[in-house]
């Protein structure tokens, strides 16, 4: 009779057993620990997941062929921030979700990091669930602002203590005075990748300008300003003068690297490699850190957000048992577990609670980054704007072409795209 | 009694069953997809949007013309071809020459040697790039060992283009080799020995005796390799990413660049059917070169 009981028990709590849903998500430390606890979601609610990583620049691809307005071989498919207005339409509103039956519906302002939530919008709607938080968060070693001789001997030469740098003119300054003591300033990006775009963007906001802007509901316009965008770029020139050997074509692998090995004062990294630098086995600066927003140029702050947001196609058959799952990676609960494992949450009760700061300090540098966050381009068109930013700016940057043409060809090349596209 | 029409049936059905999976395999796997891609480009063919797909006869092929990325790209492709192969060829030449002939050890250097080719492209890129790391690559490592200044090579136009087919040579020479060698030791020993005898020279027996005779392998070799050279895609995008700008965006790449980050299959699938014929035309040159040989 027990038995019978706790077998019903069990059965009747799994609301949706039968079900089987098929996820699509990038592929890191983050997913690998969200797998592992798939097990625990399953019993509770009875829906079998099919859970597929794949590289995250596999992802657009993938979603691609195997989603569309009529059909879906996925019922939850995670999207970089920058591509959901070329994919969003295909994704159910998130005011449509259904509630969950086991875990709660996300508030997405009450819930969530502010501006996080902004990565998932798009047409006016969210069109899905920003699952982590992802924005450029500033690295500074603590160890080089704090050595008294350094300290005694920056204030001697230019009038100021040395700190952590708050604007880009204290970063050039601290950079040229670390030179001398075989330290690089500043780790740029420079690899023919969308860092590069991350980086141009990155500048040009801190400076007070930006590429685009959509005029109405389906137009766009370039209003990058000459001025200050060749500002933001011979800034950005000057800092890389401080950058290691190679820096004309530096990714994130030589980055970490070069960083990890103590050579590195400053630099802006995504949350999900931090966790690498504060590891003791692969970085000689683990817990020399700190952590914050990025340093201001002078019209404001400025930190690109990168969030992933969890989508149901709108030709989902599963959708209430994808929003589940979805509810369940973003519960507290869960969240919990996978803070250990590397997670940086979407969620601000996560982020900010005290037990997880301690052991995770960069924690405070993503929420204070965040209140700086600004999107990449927003247009269906992204990659071939960004393919247009990017090149030109690494162009300028390398010095292949000065500042001013680079800056006019980005004016004319994202021009060109609007006009293909009959913008 | 069997009569002629019935023997003929008899005599051709077991040959066409036999060939009918391959027909078919082929069909499917590369008839069909060639196909498809040709109907796609004359389509408006976005991947993602359904509401923008449409019919635009010959537009794709006219955008294409038109644009300079495809001229650049084809430029690259066709310059990467022209550079890579024949270095190739002569480097698996001579040391086909070299090694055809024995001594201690030679089959395990013949085997050696080979490995390059057996190297996935994708490992053989990232090897390279981290060999040309300036700080800490082995590459700039020995060069700055004899005076080179360090150099960022994979952030230039020109040395990265080069870092690009270098790579290549690397990888494939190898490939160029195995196919020679194994022409090279069909040729009769007799005809060297008769050359010998002669008193020819070793530039006498390579132009007069072994190239006129390695014609048909050097033939299939380069159709083989201009085939791969044609797509290669991995070990340049790990290298490169296409750049610095769009100085190793190949064809291969542009045309991925096109179809999978712009979505754009139906250009990207006429700029496919380009690639295909110039593939062919080079091809049926190079074929019917060989027959001709052949047959004389």
């Amino acid at each position: 009779m027990i038995l019978v009981l706790l077998v019903s028990t069990f059965l009747f709590s799994q609301p949706y057993k039968g079900s089987t849903i098929k996820v699509l998500v990038w592929d890191d430390a983050l997913t690998v620990a969200v797998e592992s606890m798939i097990k625990q979601f399953e019993n509770e609610t009875g829906i079998k997941v099919v859970f597929e990583r794949i590289p995250s620049g596999s992802i657009l691809e993938k979603l691609a062929l195997s989603v569309s307005g009529s059909k879906a071989d996925y019922d939850l498919v995670s999207v970089d921030e920058p591509f959901v207005p070329q994919v969003g339409n295909l994704f159910m509103p998130y005011s449509a979700w259904p509630e969950g039956k086991i875990y709660s519906k996300i508030d997405l302002e009450r819930d969530l990091i502010p501006g996080v939530a902004e990565g998932s919008f798009w047409n006016g709607e969210y069109r899905g669930l920003p699952i982590n938080g992802n924005v450029y968060v500033w690295l500074t070693r603590k160890d080089i602002v704090n050595n008294e001789q350094y300290k005694k001997e920056f204030m001697q030469k230019y009038g100021y203590e040395l700190d952590i740098p708050q604007t880009f003119d204290q970063l050039l300054d601290i950079s040229e005075y670390l030179s001398t003591k075989g330290i690089y300033g500043f780790a740029p990006f420079t690899k023919n990748a969308e860092g590069a775009t991350c980086e141009a963007i990155f500048m040009f906001e801190s400076y007070g300008t930006n590429v685009l802007v959509q005029v109405g509901e389906h137009d766009f316009e370039v209003v990058l300003d000459k001025e200050k965008a060749v500002e933001a770029l011979k800034m950005y020139k000057e800092l890389c003068k401080f950058a290691p050997p190679g820096w004309e074509d530096m990714g994130h692998s030589e980055r970490i690297a070069a960083f990890n090995q103590g050579k590195v004062f400053s630099m802006f990294q995504w949350p999900a490699i931090v966790p690498d630098h504060e590891n003791k086995d692969q970085s000689v600066v683990a817990g020399k850190i700190y952590y914050g927003a990025p340093p201001a140029g002078p019209a404001k702050r400025a930190a690109i957000r990168g969030t992933w947001m969890l989508g149901i196609p709108n030709a989902s058959k599963n959708k209430e048992a994808a929003a589940e799952f979805a509810y369940w990676w973003s519960s507290y609960e869960a969240g919990k577990e996978l803070v250990k494992v590397g997670m940086t949450p979407a969620r601000t009760d996560l982020l900010l609670d005290p037990k997880y700061v301690e052991q995770k300090p960069y924690f405070v540098g993503i929420f204070n980054s965040m209140r700086y966050s600004v999107s990449r381009p927003r247009i269906e068109k992204y990659a071939e704007v960004s393919d247009v930013i990017k090149v030109n700016w690494l162009a300028g940057v390398t010095g292949r072409v000065t500042p001013e043409v680079a800056i006019d060809n980005i004016i004319k090349g994202v021009n060109e795209v609007l006009e293909k596209y009959g913008y | 009694m069997v009569t002629k029409k019935e023997k003929r049936i008899g005599e051709k059905s077991p040959v066409l069953y036999f060939i009918l999976p391959a027909i078919i395999l082929v069909a499917v796997i590369l008839i069909f997809p060639l196909l498809f891609a040709l109907g796609i480009s004359f389509f408006n063919w976005d991947l993602i949007d359904e509401s923008a797909r449409g019919f635009i006869g010959f537009s794709n092929f006219v955008n294409i013309f038109k644009d300079k990325s495809f001229w650049n790209a084809l430029f690259l492709q066709l310059g990467f071809i022209f550079i890579a192969i024949p270095i190739e060829t002569v480097i698996g030449f001579f040391v086909a020459m070299l090694l055809n002939r024995e001594f201690k050890g030679v089959k395990v250097i013949r085997s050696l040697l080979l490995l390059p080719v057996f190297v996935l492209p994708v490992l053989s890129g990232l090897t390279w790039r981290l060999m040309l790391q300036p700080e800490y690559g082995a590459i700039s490592f020995l060069l700055t060992k004899i005076g080179v200044s360090q150099t960022t090579w994979l952030a230039k136009p020109t040395t990265a283009y080069a870092a690009v087919i270098i790579q290549d040579i690397w990888r494939m020479w190898p490939f160029m080799f195995m196919f020679l060698y194994s022409g090279l030791i069909n040729i009769p020993p007799s005809l060297i020995e008769a050359a010998d005898l002669d008193g020819a020279g070793f530039w006498d027996k390579v132009f007069k005796i072994i190239l006129p005779l390695l014609k048909p392998t050097f033939t299939t070799a380069i159709l083989l390799r201009l085939i791969d050279a044609l797509r290669i895609f991995s070990e340049v995008f790990v290298m490169t990413e296409g750049g610095p700008g769009n100085a190793t965006t190949l064809l291969s790449l542009y045309i991925y660049k096109q179809a999978f980050r712009y979505f754009n299959i139906g250009y990207a699938s006429a700029m496919g059917i380009i690639l295909t014929i110039i593939s062919l035309t080079i091809a049926i040159f190079l074929v019917r070169k060989n027959m001709m040989m052949e047959s004389a």
